[in-house]
């Protein structure tokens, strides 16, 4: 009696339950919000893109996406950071559909320099539209449906905590947490910038001398401009806050990592000596080394994306001119054809090359995941002066003048003095941490979309392959030939010409099943009937490469079979199957 | 019966007794498991002088073993790193290194080795692609260099599915030679035995197509395009990795064999000044040129001119020591460890195989010359009485089932490995070039230490920081690496004590042998006060004083 009551009970609440949410879920979307053209106007997610997350922060926001999207969105620890944190990674797609790990994928992540915050937030940005896109918006739900996208929102977590909770500017630490001993002396990080202010925020320092090289902006006092050679100014600038910790004569020498983590990787890669930042050998930090074993786990992967600050710009590699041969023009072109379409998509943004149009990297990310996985790869470095008044001309004073009248001071720590051990009489003030180099609020989900429409535009021209056509033709003698023509109907290639080079991934394979082969051939050229034969395993073909907006055709003889499938199976385009 | 009974137990008591002895001889190349037993002894019978420890394992749960060997404080003394085993195939070069352990052991309550190892330590890493290696041991015989990790050299959707097989039944991985008269090869007029290419220019035609022994397992028309494993730890390092090539792994440093290594000597072996790698590149019998050019490009390829001559030293040390000449040439091997030993390690890095086939004498006594290399060596285990051939033996084969098919040919390992009876003699010489290359370790000597008053209550100290070995304090190439820590000079002075002018803590690159560096500070009061010199891979140097 007692045991039915409850089960009644239950039955009832939940029946109550359901009939008291679904009238307020309509009553919000028709009451509260009327729909911006391109948002998800009432997402089952509550986010809000105008601040920065950190760990726990991301940890709670991806794990509503999941509850709120379990068939859509995926979270897994791919490994631990070097502090113990766990690496999250996103696997989003329409579960329902296919098997999420065999359809051409994109990867994405953000903050592998621990001050480049925001990459974070475009990732996030990322994940939560698509879940919440998917079934409102045509084109986002045939997305998930063919594609998928693993998304790391950081993979240096320890150094983002640190960024936000120690005192550091916007250049800082860059690193990960793993200590070192930068000056050599034989001491691990014992001369850390001080928060001498304790505002959370490394400043600057400056000192008050009539023959000083520096002097204020009239408009702007926080902007400190050298004077003429001609001239004397009012101030000496000394550096970054901090103390000479140890006593060796010298400041803030030895603080948090230092490597970084963006000359880990195993393509091209140099020792510190050559490449400054390098560490042991590539992937010897555990954040690296997490995410290249899921992508190698990963042959689905056909296109990347990993975020930076700033600049404004969309980089592809070769990071040094020794790499130069690695890109051939075919590839080029798609990256051409995927950059320019970025430049557009973000205004102010431009579409560079790394070791041409910026510096030299060895070991970067972008540079292994495209020599050593043939994956089609871009770096976008995230804001850039430019929009702070959508203008080209860019002067010195706009950040000052942006956070006097757009932010209202917010950004600034004004001048105050300071009794220095070291340096006796200064004045610390200037930029604060969340200034120069990451968005200001109001501008960080302009920027999360418009990276993000350029990532899904990249994802959306990952191989696409259709079996346009099983044609057949009586030979005679019981003989049949029976001709496929597969197409792909994306610019990305399913073999960059980098992996045809190397030989990265294995080739794609157009089997035929149900049907007695008797020979197979690769058709150069159908119309003059060119083929190269494959004696050996002949219903199956390896097919090098189908290139982008281009076809393959592939024949058999067979001798048996009036009801057979076509399989194209490809580790970068997925898997299609025809039947007869 | 009673009797049987006792002699039985006094068998097996002895045999503990010399399982355990250190003057056991060997009587054969150590598989993995005996290895390890003898390191054991090692670390048993000498315990104030060594250390055992396992720096990782391989994908069959086999120990990276690293052995130190010194007394006091080991880890600030200057090290050698002598290395094994980097070529799997290769195990005359780990069973160097093993009784470069043991022969030095021997002799340590002499002064002189216990003098050296009180200020000296050896890292023995003895095998370092056991996994490889083990394949001597195996029921079926091949020079393998690839470890475990299961790989897809072929590039297709398969992994390991065509390997070598016996096909004669000699438990060894030879040759099959097929009568084709579109083949390529033909044996050699002088020796039968070698398969040579033809040369048509000399008027020569190929009559057999070669392959290594097996089938075309999986039907794709190669043969034995896929075997077992796996990686060449010795191509598998940083410098120059050559990329997708086979058996260089999919990413460098990707195997837990060469990470082992590299984690133990970049962040465990700081004091390491000089790798001494056996393993197949050789710049003991001929050191390395300098090429300016190299040297000058920004990702650098070539030595030093300093370090080269150092080089030149050292190779003349080796072959006094080792007494045997015209090595053979060795090129280095893009992504081995003795590359990346000098160009990312920034240490001397120094490689010998040890041993290499003997000259062979004509009747007059003078060297005969050979077509190749592997006449040579015939010619040679003929002289020794070795059995180094399996004769060529007709069998059918099912993907030539038309043609004349026989397997044969020189029986692995032979060509590289020395046959056991030479190991000791030839450990011993080497051993002997081991300890002549540490007394030439760099050695920081404070010099000419002077206290003098200048003025009321003013002292100037002086000091020469003087490097009394013959090593540089690190090589050319070390001292632009961050791996290669410089020496810090520090100075800690009572709270009495000022310092006027002069540096609490500073560093220095490199001191070259025989080299000094003069230091001065001027301090203000009394008290005590201590000044150190020196890093780990040069030993570090203390004073302490008191000015009064």
């Amino acid at each position: 009696m007692k045991k039915l009551n409850t089960t009644l009970l239950t039955f009832l609440l939940v029946g109550l339950g359901l009939m008291l949410s679904a009238p307020t879920a309509q009553a919000q979307s028709t009451n509260g919000v009327f729909p911006a053209a391109g948002s998800p106007a009432n997402p089952k997610v509550h986010a809000t893109w105008n601040h920065y997350n950190n760990y726990q922060g991301i940890t709670d926001l991806t794990k509503k996406m999941v509850k709120a999207y379990p068939n859509l969105i995926q979270r897994q620890s791919i490994g631990k950071s070097y502090e113990g944190r766990d690496m999250w990674l996103l696997t989003i797609s329409n579960f329902k559909e296919g098997d999420a790990d065999r359809k051409p994928a994109m990867y994405i992540d953000g903050n592998i320099h621990s001050n480049e915050i925001q990459g974070t937030e475009v990732a996030l940005y990322t994940a939560w539209y698509l879940t919440e896109m998917f079934g409102e918006n045509e084109f986002i739900t045939e997305l998930l449906n063919e594609k998928t996208f693993y998304i790391v929102p950081t993979i240096n977590p320890d150094a983002r905590e640190n960024f936000f909770e120690a005192p550091n500017n916007a250049n800082s630490p860059r690193s990960g947490m793993k200590p070192l001993d930068d000056d050599m002396d034989g001491e691990v990080n014992e001369d850390k910038y001080d928060d001498l202010n304790g505002d959370g925020s490394i400043t600057f320092m400056r000192r008050k001398n009539p023959r000083g090289g520096f002097r204020e902006n009239a408009k702007y006092p926080e902007l400190m401009e050298r004077v003429g050679p001609d001239e004397f100014g009012d101030y000496e600038l000394l550096g970054y806050e901090g103390l000479d910790n140890d006593g060796d004569g010298r400041i803030n020498e030895d603080g948090e990592g230092y490597y970084d983590p963006n000359r880990d990787w195993g393509w091209n890669w140099q020792p510190d000596y050559i490449q400054r930042g390098a560490h042991k050998y590539p992937f010897s930090l555990p954040e690296n080394r997490a995410v290249k074993d899921f992508v190698m786990a990963h042959p689905n992967i056909a296109a990347a994306q990993s975020y930076h600050n700033s600049g404004g710009m969309i980089l592809r590699g070769p990071g040094a001119k020794e790499d130069r041969d690695t890109y051939n023009r075919t590839d080029i072109r798609v990256y051409d054809a995927l950059g320019k379409k970025g430049e557009r998509l973000i205004p102010g943004y431009r579409y560079l090359v790394v070791y041409d149009d910026l510096y030299t990297v060895f070991g970067g990310e972008l540079d292994w995941f495209y020599g050593n996985r043939g994956v089609f790869t871009f770096s976008n470095e995230l804001f850039s002066s430019f929009e702070m008044f959508n203008d080209k001309d860019r002067k010195r004073e706009d950040s000052y003048e942006f956070d006097k009248y757009l932010l209202f001071n917010d950004a600034l720590v004004k001048w105050e003095p300071y009794n220095h051990p070291q340096y006796g009489e200064i004045e610390i003030g200037g930029t604060k941490k969340n200034y120069g180099r990451a968005h200001p609020g109001f501008l960080l989900e302009q920027v999360a979309h418009r990276n993000m429409a350029f990532t899904i535009y990249h994802a959306y021209n990952t191989p696409h392959l259709v079996i346009d056509e099983i044609s057949e033709k009586d030979l005679g003698g019981g003989l049949k030939e029976v001709t496929a023509v597969v197409t792909n109907t994306r610019m990305i290639p399913t073999h960059a010409s980098q992996d045809l080079k190397l030989h990265i991934t294995r080739p794609n394979y157009i089997s035929i099943k149900n049907a007695t082969v008797e020979a197979g051939m690769i058709v150069n050229n159908r119309d003059m009937n060119q083929t190269t034969e494959q004696k050996y395993q002949p219903e199956k073909l390896a097919v090098n490469n189908i290139p982008g907006m281009d076809s393959v055709t592939v024949r058999w003889i067979i001798s048996k079979g009036n009801h057979y499938t076509i399989t194209v199976d490809s580790q970068k385009g997925g898997v299609v199957s025809k039947k007869k | 019966m009673k009797t049987a009974v006792f002699r039985l137990a006094c068998l097996v008591t002895m045999g503990i007794f010399w399982g355990f002895s250190p003057l056991k001889a060997q009587s054969s190349y150590p598989n993995f498991d005996a290895l390890t037993t003898r390191l054991h002894q090692l670390e048993a019978n000498y315990k104030n002088l060594t250390q055992l420890k396992s720096l990782g394992k391989t994908a069959t749960e086999k120990e990276i073993w690293a052995l130190t060997i010194g007394s006091g404080d080991t880890k600030n003394h200057p090290a050698i790193a002598v290395i094994g085993g980097v070529k799997g195939s290769h195990i005359f070069g780990s069973e160097l290194a093993l009784s470069f352990a043991e022969k030095l052991l021997a002799t340590s309550s002499s002064d002189s080795i216990r003098q050296l190892l009180s200020t000296t330590t050896f890292y023995v890493l003895p095998r370092i692609n056991p996994d490889a290696t083990e394949q001597y041991f195996a029921s079926l015989k091949y020079e393998r260099d690839v470890n475990t990790t299961s790989t897809n050299d072929d590039n297709d959707d398969a992994f390991e599915e065509d390997g070598p097989e016996d096909l004669n039944g000699d438990h060894l991985i030879t040759m099959i030679r097929v009568k084709d008269e579109t083949g390529k090869w033909m044996p050699m007029p002088d020796d039968a035995r070698v398969m040579k290419e033809a040369d048509v220019s000399k008027g020569e035609k190929g009559m057999y197509l070669v392959f290594t022994e097996g089938r075309d397992n999986d039907g794709d028309g190669q043969l034995n395009e896929d075997g077992p494993g796996g990686v060449n730890i010795n191509k598998n390092f940083t410098f120059k990795y050559p990329n997708f090539e086979r058996g260089a792994g999919l990413n460098t440093a990707s195997e837990p064999e060469t990470r082992a290594v590299l984690d133990f000597l970049y962040e465990g072996a700081p004091n390491v000044y000089t790798v001494v790698s056996f393993g197949p590149e050789n710049n003991l019998s001929t050191p390395v040129k300098f090429n300016r050019g190299a040297v000058s490009k920004r990702v650098i390829s070539g030595w030093y001119e300093d370090d080269v001559a150092i080089n030149s030293l050292v190779s003349d040390t080796y072959n006094d020591a080792l007494s045997m000449k015209n090595a053979p040439k060795a090129p280095c091997q893009p992504g081995d460890l003795f590359q990346w030993a000098y160009f990312h390690y920034g240490r001397f890095s120094f490689s010998t195989p040890g041993w290499w086939v003997p000259e062979v004498l004509d009747e007059n006594g003078k060297p005969m010359k050979f077509e190749n290399d592997e006449a040579h060596f015939f010619t040679w285990a003929d002289q020794q009485n070795m059995d180094a051939f399996v004769n060529w033996q007709k069998i059918d084969h099912p993907d030539f089932p038309d043609k004349t098919v026989e397997v044969g040919g020189i029986k692995p390992f032979m060509r590289f490995n020395p046959p056991y009876e030479m190991v000791d003699s030839l450990s011993q010489k080497n051993t002997d070039f081991l300890i002549k290359l540490a007394s030439m370790k760099p050695e920081i000597k404070l010099a000419n230490f002077e206290t003098k008053e200048v003025g009321k209550n003013l002292t100037r100290i002086t000091i020469d920081i003087h490097n009394a070995g013959t090593f540089p304090t690190a090589s050319k190439l070390g001292e632009r690496n961050d791996w290669m820590k410089p020496m810090v000079v520090r100075v800690k002075l009572s709270k009495n004590l000022n310092m006027v002018s002069g540096k609490v803590i500073e560093t220095i690159d490199r001191i070259e042998g025989d080299g000094t560096v003069h230091k001065t500070w001027l301090l203000r009061g009394k008290g005590s006060y201590s000044l150190s010199v020196g890093t780990p891979n040069t030993g570090i140097s203390t004073i302490e004083h008191t000015i009064r």
